[in-house]
């Protein structure tokens, strides 16, 4: 990561902390397609980020956009900035033009989709061909977050080349940065709560008990935060990383939102309390785009195809770090 | 230095979109960029190939229930024969009998030797943590004597740091040194030093001033040849018949003065130095991993998908611990000491190792009716004798946490 990177990270990262407010959360949860938000990310060209220079981005690769979606996830941003900036690429590689200003979605099949009912084209999945296509309509908003349980689809907008699978993994590998965006704010929730919150005369960061959950709360919080990068590491999303990022995503989701929920008491379930603003994305992700068994079994078959004697190799050659 | 993207900025920043009003900033102190993204380097990666060969031939026919013993297995010819590469004490300057290689060129040769198995135990300690305690704080003389001497294989070393009534509480130690004319004398008792019986030195951490209320003042770190007079090991027999673990009793012990490792009364600044040395490595996730290749080995290509999912969950919870791994190595390496990091790594890790044969055990068991394969019985009554242990070594569960909290600025 050069100091340009890092740059663009930070300008992000300011420009969300002044864009994304919990009242503006709270509207797009309530009903609002959130079209102003949309328009300032737009302004922002931070969407267009992976696209060439050329075509008015920054022709940033998937390890330079990992930190952004993970701003994403930690700012709770209420628009699919992260899968709009996904798709865009996705078409851009094969010279396909997005539609204009668009809010996108990767659409693999799901009982959940995120953002759903904000989304005006899905990337879906046609045999194996990746097809966007029109939103014609929106199931359920099970979550509360603007999800939809169902989509209708329209009309066919663009044909990409046949790639099975790949809207899925990049689904998968965009739940789970988001999420580990998410779990970071989480943690530090977490801990401000319980140095401020006093019970027995002391604060309940002060408890034994109470240090021990977030020990473990930190632990679960790192270790999906580490798989999420390395599913960003090199020039595509690899279905071994990225099995084991979203495996790692959900398995960490249950322990990190039971642990922050713990911490806060009932509170921190409230309406009013922005902690569940952050739960409830972190509980549609973990439903969405395939679960810790649905990735633990494609791992696992991955690993004993490898032909590798050893786990060991297995982890290095196929899910260590990979040079920048 | 190999180390990859800082990604700068994440948890930086306090939150702005929390529920701010009227609440105090917080700066998590703990996070991605604590384990930057860090790629061994070629110059490590070249040993890989060799130590591989080596492995093969040393370790030809030897009976998975056997490797599964991973870093407790002793085996003084074998460490000999890994010196004779030289592969003991890589870190250590040339000049010192050392490889003059890095950590990263450890990270890859430990990680093969584990991998498979390797009985590794006799150079282990010496290797892992004491020399490069007294490269670190050791005298010119001592290093001189005795480094070249770990890296031959000929000196091995056991770690004096429990005591009877010293376990998790280690800074509460009683094992005392008190100057006598030209040296130490040295009373009290250590417990659970591993292979204490078949070393020949201990680094020891005792109190040279002050009581035990006094806390890690005091505590000064001495280097113990077991063959003085006064000094008797005794072997512990654990529950498996297994005889690793010793009491060392220290009876008017007289030790020259040059025993004392480093200054005097900094015994408890060096230990933690040391710890982030023996808690950041891979010992902390593969030590049930001799186990699940056998597992998967006999999986085959057209498993049970139920058993497919169960090895990929295990896959996915090692393969991020392993990447924490090569990013402490790489702070390591940069001279930094990552405490809060290698103890959130090891209390994880050894949850993994723990959660291994448990897992396999299942899925064994979830077929009664088919016959299981001997050897992989035999490798998980094995390891499922001394799972529960894995989180006692080397810190506790309990305490580790409590260092993750502290890190967290919690106390």
């Amino acid at each position: 990561m050069t100091d340009e990177d890092t740059f663009l990270t930070e300008a992000f990262r300011r420009q969300l902390a002044g864009l994304v407010t919990p009242e503006g959360i709270r509207q797009i949860e309530a009903g609002d397609a959130g079209a102003g938000l949309w328009q300032e990310l737009e302004d922002s060209g931070f969407v267009n980020a992976m696209l060439p220079e050329e075509a008015g981005g920054a022709g940033i690769g998937l390890a330079q956009a990992f930190p952004l979606i993970f701003a994403a996830g930690e700012f709770c941003v209420p628009v699919p900035f992260a899968e709009t900036m996904i798709v865009r690429a996705m078409l851009s590689a094969q010279g396909l033009a997005a539609p204009d200003g668009a809010p996108l979605i990767l659409a693999a099949a799901s009982p959940t989709y995120p953002c759903g009912r904000l989304a005006r084209h899905a990337l879906v999945e046609r045999d194996g061909v990746p097809t966007l296509v029109a939103v014609a309509g929106s199931g359920d908003d099970v979550f509360g977050t603007a999800a939809a349980a169902t989509l209708a689809e329209g009309e066919v907008i663009a044909v990409l080349s046949p790639s099975p699978g790949a809207v899925m993994l990049a689904a998968a590998a965009v739940a789970s940065a988001l999420t580990a965006g998410a779990m970071a704010r989480v943690l530090e929730m977490s801990l401000r709560y319980a140095s401020e919150r006093q019970q027995f005369g002391r604060s309940l960061g002060k408890f034994q008990a109470i240090q021990q959950q977030l020990a473990v709360l930190a632990e679960q919080v790192l270790s999906a935060q580490v798989a999420a990068r390395s599913a960003f590491a090199g020039t595509a999303f690899d279905p071994v990383r990225v099995a084991a990022a979203k495996c790692r995503a959900n398995e960490a989701a249950t322990h990190v939102c039971n642990i922050a929920h713990a911490i806060h008491g009932a509170i921190g379930a409230t309406w009013e309390f922005d902690l569940q603003l952050y739960t409830r994305r972190i509980k549609q992700w973990q439903l969405a785009f395939g679960s810790e068994s649905y990735w633990g079994g494609r791992l696992g078959m991955a690993r004993l195809a490898s032909g590798h004697d050893l786990t060991s190799d297995f982890l290095r050659l196929q899910l260590g770090a990979k040079v920048a | 230095m190999h180390v990859g993207p800082i990604l700068l900025g994440y948890g930086r920043e306090t939150a702005r979109s929390g529920n701010t009003g009227n609440q105090k900033d917080v700066c998590v102190s703990l996070t991605l960029e604590n384990f930057p993204s860090a790629t061994i380097p070629p110059h490590a990666e070249a040993l890989r190939s060799e130590v591989k060969a080596f492995i093969a031939e040393q370790l030809e026919g030897v009976p998975a229930h056997v490797r599964a013993r991973s870093w407790s297995g002793f085996d003084a010819d074998f460490s000999r024969a890994l010196a004779a590469r030289g592969w003991v004490g890589v870190t250590l300057p040339r000049e010192y009998g050392g490889a003059g290689l890095d950590a990263f060129a450890r990270f890859v040769l430990v990680e093969e030797l584990l991998a498979a198995g390797a009985p590794v135990a006799a150079h282990w300690f010496g290797d892992r943590q004491s020399a490069p305690l007294l490269l670190h704080y050791g005298t010119e003389e001592q290093r001189r004597s005795i480094l070249p001497r770990i890296c031959k294989g000929e000196l091995f070393f056991c770690i004096g740091m429990s005591e009877p009534n010293s376990g998790s509480d280690l800074a509460s130690v009683r094992t005392r040194a008190e100057r006598v004319p030209g040296g130490w004398k040295l009373n009290g008792q250590k417990i659970w030093s591993t292979y204490a019986h078949k070393s020949h030195y201990m680094i020891a951490l005792v109190r040279t001033s002050g009581t035990s209320e006094d806390r890690q003042n005091g505590l000064s770190q001495f280097l113990v040849d077991l063959s003085l007079p006064g000094v008797t090991v005794r072997p512990i027999m654990i529950g498996t018949g297994d005889t690793d673990f010793n009491e060392v009793f220290f009876e008017d012990v007289i030790l020259p003065e040059d025993a004392l490792v480093g200054s005097e009364g900094n015994g408890w600044k060096q230990v933690n130095a040391e710890l982030a040395f023996e808690r950041s490595g891979p010992e902390r996730i593969y030590s049930s991993l001799v186990l699940l290749d056998l597992w998967a080995r006999l999986l085959g290509d057209n498993p049970d998908p139920e058993d497919a999912a169960r090895l990929g969950r295990l896959v996915a919870r090692l393969a991020p611990l392993r990447e924490m791994s090569v990013a402490m190595t790489a702070v390591l390496a940069a001279g930094g000491s990552p405490l809060t990091e290698a103890a959130l790594f090891k209390d994880m890790g050894t949850e993994i190792e723990q959660q291994i044969p448990a897992e396999i055990a299942d899925a064994v068991g979830r077929r009664p009716e088919l016959a299981a394969d001997p050897e992989l019985v035999r490798t998980l009554a094995y390891l499922m004798q001394l799972n529960h242990v894995f989180s006692l070594r080397g810190g506790t569960r309990e305490i580790l946490r409590g260092m993750i909290a502290r890190g967290l600025g919690l106390r």
